[in-house]
């Protein structure tokens, strides 16, 4: 594929994940978002305002969360961006990763130069009536992402369709154990609590772990994200409006893509992978020169996308950290042993912002904040919980969807690593 | 405008109803809930045997014949969900899995019951049976499965009854 245009992120602007917003709506939320993005982008003395920014794509999942089909017009208005392009991606869990990928593609096509990438959601206006909770009418709200006909009678919900393929899993290569997975609850809460906008910082242990409750066999209460309320927001720039700006540290993104596996799991030869992952990390790596048999010595971090602990142990092996079936010795075996696995000081640090398990789940936003989060590593900007960066380049994961379905992979390059 | 922040919540609901049209599948749902059979559809050119069923094969875009598959299968996998959603919650613990129907190549989801609901009784390789709600919907709540060895206490209790 010929890229017209090179395209760099040159704004983060991420809320705190909170379990509620009572304060905001969602359109306030995104607002939020933007401005941080904005100011984000000034700090080195350019002065855009919304004003400036050609066109939007918004990631927002739910119209059942947000008690608003097609809300991202109500969001284009509140920000200003009337009489402009402003378009929706909603793939699930994965769309925030699938909106990147297509404001990548405003830029690099040439039909915008200066692109807001927003999302959002805004879930616990939830509320079930029979437990006084927002929980269950929040999962009854996804559940209808399930197919209607074959799969949402039977009360399949986002636990249950991602435990079928960690159980599948298991059953192929006797891990992920629940211990493995316990181990990366207890990484990415632990990673939370050095980020201030994360919703679940803890301080746990593998035990602890294994003996919160059970929520859908064997995923425990702390295996599994909460759900959250949050914005995210990227400003993605073509490299002549980089320039113009003066932006001192712009982080490129060098590969994106994409891919949709069978929604309805029954249907895949292999219940134990995901080969949507699969595709979509050898397509990005591709596009930006690294080799799916080596990623885990090019890159210096990955944010992953950790819905549930188990999730995030095939996804190493998917993503081609480690082989089938290794992905949980991974992870067990180099704990408390410093440049060694997934952990912040090993030698490949996933969900060093504490990912979706530390920081909350807020579905739209997710994807945009692992994105910035990355962004922000490579800048050496991301704080108390920033990694080591020597190759200068990073990668940001999305799945979700009825099944997981849907994946989004992309590579991002500071200006040292692209020397490199 | 006040220092002070207080919030504002209203209590409200969508609600849609539906006569929904089952399209091409509808044989499906009519053989389910007159006769108790389960059909799948076989591709006319490839072979493949889809379960749920497709009118069309959506690996040769080729029109698939309908088959009527057996009511025993194997669990490929399978959970037991304690937390749910609010429209499942009464329900918990349920087990559901994924069921290869003998002769299907695909599998189909569908709640496992079991009168000793633990992993171990519902995982992998586990032979199980569709067992019938006497009162049908054609719907995919009219059947379920069981571990085959339960079958015969299923099917007497009055609520159920077995298949063809």
């Amino acid at each position: 594929m010929d890229i017209l245009k090179r395209v760099a992120i040159i704004g983060v602007g991420i809320t705190p994940f909170k379990a509620r917003y009572l304060d905001r709506t969602y359109f306030e939320l995104a607002y939020d978002a933007t401005k941080l993005a904005l100011e984000d982008a000034n700090k080195n003395g350019a002065e855009i305002t919304h004003k400036d920014l050609h066109s939007t794509v918004y990631g927002i999942y739910n119209e059942l969360f947000e008690r608003q089909f097609m809300p991202d017009i109500f969001v284009n208005s509140y920000l200003g961006m009337n009489n402009k392009p402003g378009t929706r991606v909603a793939t699930g869990g994965a769309t925030g990763g699938y909106t990147v990928r297509m404001a990548f593609a405003e830029v690099a096509s040439g039909l915008s130069d200066l692109c807001l990438c927003l999302g959002l959601e805004k879930c616990n206006d939830c509320y079930d009536e029979q437990t006084g909770v927002t929980t269950p009418e929040v999962l009854n709200a996804i559940a209808y992402s399930a197919d209607m006909t074959y799969e949402y009678p039977m009360g399949m919900m986002a636990a249950s369709s991602y435990v079928s393929m960690v159980n599948a899993h298991y059953e192929e290569f006797g891990n992920p154990t629940e211990e493995q997975m316990a181990y990366v609850s207890m990484k990415n809460h632990g990673n939370a609590i050095l980020n201030s906008k994360a919703q679940s910082p803890m301080k746990i242990t593998v035990e602890d772990v294994m003996n919160s409750r059970i929520i859908c066999y064997p995923f425990k209460l702390l295996d599994c994200c909460l759900y959250s309320e949050a914005s995210a927001a990227l400003i993605l720039a073509s490299e002549k409006k980089v320039k113009e700006l003066g932006i001192e540290k712009p982080i490129w993104i060098t590969g994106v893509d994409a891919a949709n596996t069978d929604c309805f799991i029954g249907n895949r030869e292999d219940m134990g992978r995901l080969y949507s992952n699969i595709y979509a990390a050898k397509g990005a790596y591709k596009m930006a020169g690294l080799d799916y048999n080596n990623i885990k010595k090019q890159i210096d971090l990955a944010e992953l996308h950790d819905a549930f602990s188990g999730q995030e142990v095939i996804s190493y092996e998917e993503l081609g950290f480690v082989a089938f079936g290794e992905g949980g010795p991974w992870i067990e075996n180099s704990f408390e042993k410093a440049g060694e696995g997934p952990w912040l000081d090993g030698e490949l640090p996933c969900c060093p912002s504490g990912g979706l398990i530390g920081c909350g789940h807020a579905v739209g936003a997710t994807g945009i904040m692992s994105t910035g989060e990355a962004a922000l590593q490579l800048r050496g900007d991301a704080g108390k919980h920033q990694v080591h960066i020597e190759k200068g380049r990073a990668i940001s994961h999305s799945i979700g969807g009825p099944g997981a379905a849907y994946a989004a992979v992309i590579v991002m390059t500071n200006e040292e690593g692209l020397k490199k | 405008m006040s220092d002070h922040f207080q919030d504002h919540q209203i209590r409200d609901v969508i609600k849609i109803n539906y006569k929904y049209s089952m399209g091409g599948q509808s044989k499906f749902f009519i053989e389910l809930m007159k006769n108790k059979k389960l059909l799948g559809t076989k591709c006319t050119k490839c072979g493949k045997t889809w379960m749920p069923p497709r009118i069309n094969c959506s690996d040769c875009y080729t029109p698939a014949d309908w088959i009527e598959l057996k009511q025993t299968g194997t669990i490929e996998v399978s959970t037991i969900v304690w937390y749910t959603t609010s429209a499942f919650i009464k329900a918990i613990p349920y087990g559901v899995g994924f069921i290869k129907l003998d002769g299907a190549e695909t599998a189909l989801l569908q709640g496992i019951f079991s009168e000793n609901l633990v992993p171990s009784k519902i995982r992998k390789g586990k032979k199980v049976r569709a067992v019938f709600n006497k009162e049908r919907e054609g719907k995919m709540t009219d059947f379920f499965f069981v571990p085959e060895e339960e079958y015969d206490n299923w099917i007497n209790k009055p609520e159920f009854e077995g298949g063809k």
